[in-house]
């Protein structure tokens, strides 16, 4: 079976669109430099759309996708959505407690999210290896200059 | 400056003992990278690229070089004892590495690939040295048109070289070109795609977009689909060193591997791809024991891992003299560079010539290091493969947190973590080359300065675009890269099969 994921060329056209409408609000010609600050994004939003047509049209056609080769993969390519569905939670994650709990707890978190991912079954040794882990980087970029805020921003540190 | 007065200069700067430390971290942290799977020297640069505040620029483009130096070296290491090609320069060297690694002549083909290694960095670092000068006096000419025509030229070549399908190489480099669009234009001071955000009125952050895309990406795919092939290493029996026989058949295709990676990583879009292919197969022509390869031939490490070294060293010739990024790990280089305020190109052997040479004797120095390191250690490199992954891939994460919370403590850089990582999830999934986003995204601006500059010299006659001999030469290659294949796969497809269709358009 072929898969045809029309939403990819939906998405891409769906982009070049919004590039286009949003360039449409510029001017296009400039008097000094010819071309305004709106050609451009035109002619890129105007190419996606395009793309996205000629895509579209090579889905039709059957065109096939192979999914790329990477190290530690399954030779079947077999998908565990449980597995990414945690993995997208641990870089959902610092989305919602990075400004509030600050760098160490979020990135020890994280850290267990993603051991869990991968089918780690030790919680407690994930948690401390995580939190062990983020202290020593907030520790040691710190030192060489890096702003990662605060230990404990809910403390005011 | 000439180049031995400025290499003189450079090895006085690159000797000192602060820097020489510096190179040794490069080195080693490189090689340790390229033998880890999931992150490559693009992902290291970019991740290190917040430290740069603290660093001075020499320093750190010391280290940077021994890193992008390693992680070829690292990548040998595991394709022959492993048959894991960390990067995808070293596919090749896998193909017979592993083969005589299996037959416990592992030593050889090490020793080969990294005095091959060696030889072709060696080169390849002379090439920098005395042809960078005479192009980037050449650069000085160098009209908006002609910069822009360059441009053009890596980026149409990009999308068509890298990956299976052209239309998905371009929509690649298009996501790339539209990122870079986002932020206050800088001739008219309007914002540009910003839906109001101020985060995004600087543009987007390269740093954010190529840790997402790598490393964010990479971890979401390999979790998705998870199944650890237990690493069967290869004991390293028979023989340490290489035979008199092996120094016999290696030099030659040394030499060939070199002389095919330099000018073709040089190249827009060259890679090391291309090369380490070609010497492959031209090391398969040549042999005096075909019957070898496929059973493991010493030759076909020894060809394309020259190869693969020479073509790094290629990389570096555009994009010191020219500003002219051709591959990711370049892209961040640049980026780098811009991050110190330094533009790359012919007023950079001028402004700041002891980091130019700083720069280029290190390569000199890190190549030396990277052979030392690497003979009597690769057996501990190899250990590092045997992290357990739960860890180094949460590892990995927190490492790309730093690099995207430290840029400038921004929610919104988070978001686009999560979105872009999820997006570099599918690219992998549905086979979207990474590389032409990164090079749309930090050349794009650039065409566009220059475009603007030409079309404001020529009074908006687009014909200023192949107005000199050399805009006109560019304009025209680019438009062949394009239409001759697209040309030839319709003549085929018309003559053989008339219904005929192809996954290669």
């Amino acid at each position: 079976m072929t898969e045809r994921p029309y939403w990819i060329a939906a998405g891409t056209m769906g982009w070049g669109a919004i590039v286009l409408i949003k360039a449409a609000e510029l001017p296009q010609f400039d008097q000094h430099a010819y071309v305004g600050p709106g050609f451009l994004p035109s002619a890129i939003g105007a190419g996606l759309v395009l793309l996205g047509l000629m895509l579209a049209l090579q889905i039709r056609r059957g065109v096939s996708f192979e999914e790329q080769g990477a190290e530690d993969v399954n030779d079947d390519h077999s998908v565990s959505w449980k597995a990414l569905g945690l993995a997208a939670a641990a870089c959902a994650l610092p989305m919602l407690t990075m400004k509030p709990l600050g760098f160490v707890i979020t990135c020890a978190g994280c850290f267990v999210l993603i051991a869990a991912a991968f089918k780690s079954r030790r919680w407690a040794l994930d948690l401390l290896l995580g939190l062990g882990f983020s202290l020593l980087c907030w520790w040691l970029f710190r030192k060489l200059g890096v702003q990662l805020g605060g230990i404990l921003p809910l403390m005011g540190k | 400056m000439d180049s031995i007065t400025g290499l003189m200069n450079g090895f006085s700067v690159a000797l000192q003992p602060q820097n020489l430390m510096w190179a040794f971290v490069g080195t080693f942290m490189g090689t340790a990278i390229g033998v880890l799977p999931g992150i490559g020297p693009a992902l290291t640069i970019a991740l290190l690229l917040p430290v740069t505040v603290y660093i001075e620029p020499t320093a750190a483009f010391i280290m940077f070089a021994g890193i992008f130096y390693g992680a070829m070296y690292g990548g040998s290491t595991t394709s022959i004892l492993l048959n894991t090609p960390g990067e995808s320069g070293a596919m090749m060297t896998a193909l017979e590495g592993n083969k005589m690694a299996r037959q416990g002549r592992g030593a050889a083909a090490l020793c080969t690939a990294a005095l091959g290694s060696f030889v072709a960095g060696t080169i390849g670092t002379l090439g920098i040295t005395f042809l960078a000068p005479p192009i980037a006096e050449l650069a000085f000419i160098f009209r908006p048109q002609d910069y822009f025509g360059l441009m053009l030229l890596a980026f149409l070549s990009v999308s068509v070289v890298m990956g299976t399908s052209k239309v998905r190489g371009f929509i690649s480099l298009f996501l790339g070109l539209s990122l870079g669009l986002v932020g206050i234009d800088k001739a008219s001071g309007l914002q540009r795609l910003t839906f109001g955000v101020p985060d995004l009125m600087d543009g987007v952050e390269m740093t954010v977009v190529l840790v997402s895309l790598f490393a964010i990406g990479e971890t979401l795919y390999v979790a998705s689909r998870f199944g650890l092939h237990k690493p069967n290493l290869n004991p390293l029996a028979g023989g340490i060193w290489m035979t008199k026989q092996d120094w016999k058949r290696s030099w030659k295709p040394w030499l060939r591997g070199t002389f095919l990676g330099f000018p073709i990583g040089a190249l827009p879009a060259g890679g090391a791809e291309i090369p380490t292919f070609l010497s492959y197969t031209i090391e398969r022509k040549l042999t005096k024991h075909p019957e070898e390869f496929g059973q493991g031939a010493i030759e076909g490490v020894a060809g394309p891992e020259a190869a693969n070294n020479a073509a790094a060293a290629g990389v570096l010739v555009p994009l010191l003299t020219l500003g002219l990024p051709t591959s990711a790990t370049a892209a961040i280089l640049l980026a780098a560079f811009q991050n110190y305020g330094l533009q790359p190109g012919p007023m950079l052997f001028i402004n700041s010539g002891d980091l130019v040479w700083g720069l280029i004797a290190s390569l000199y120095v890190g190549n030396l290091m990277l052979l030392i390191l690497n003979l009597p250690l690769a057996g501990l490199w190899v250990r590092l493969l045997f992290i357990p992954r739960p860890y180094l891939y949460a590892g990995i994460l927190i490492f790309s947190l730093v690099g995207i919370w430290g840029v400038s403590n921004s929610w919104v850089d988070l978001a686009m973590m999560f979105g872009v990582g999820l997006l570099g999830y599918m690219m992998r999934v549905y086979d979207f080359p990474i590389a032409p986003v990164l090079i749309g995204l930090i050349l794009g601006p650039m065409a566009e300065v220059q475009m603007r500059r030409a079309l404001a010299v020529g009074q908006g006659d687009p014909l200023i675009f192949v107005s000199t001999p050399l805009s006109a030469v560019l304009v025209a290659v680019s438009v062949l890269i394009v239409v001759v294949p697209a040309a030839l796969h319709w003549r085929r497809t018309r003559k053989i099969d008339p219904t005929g269709e192809s996954s290669s358009i």
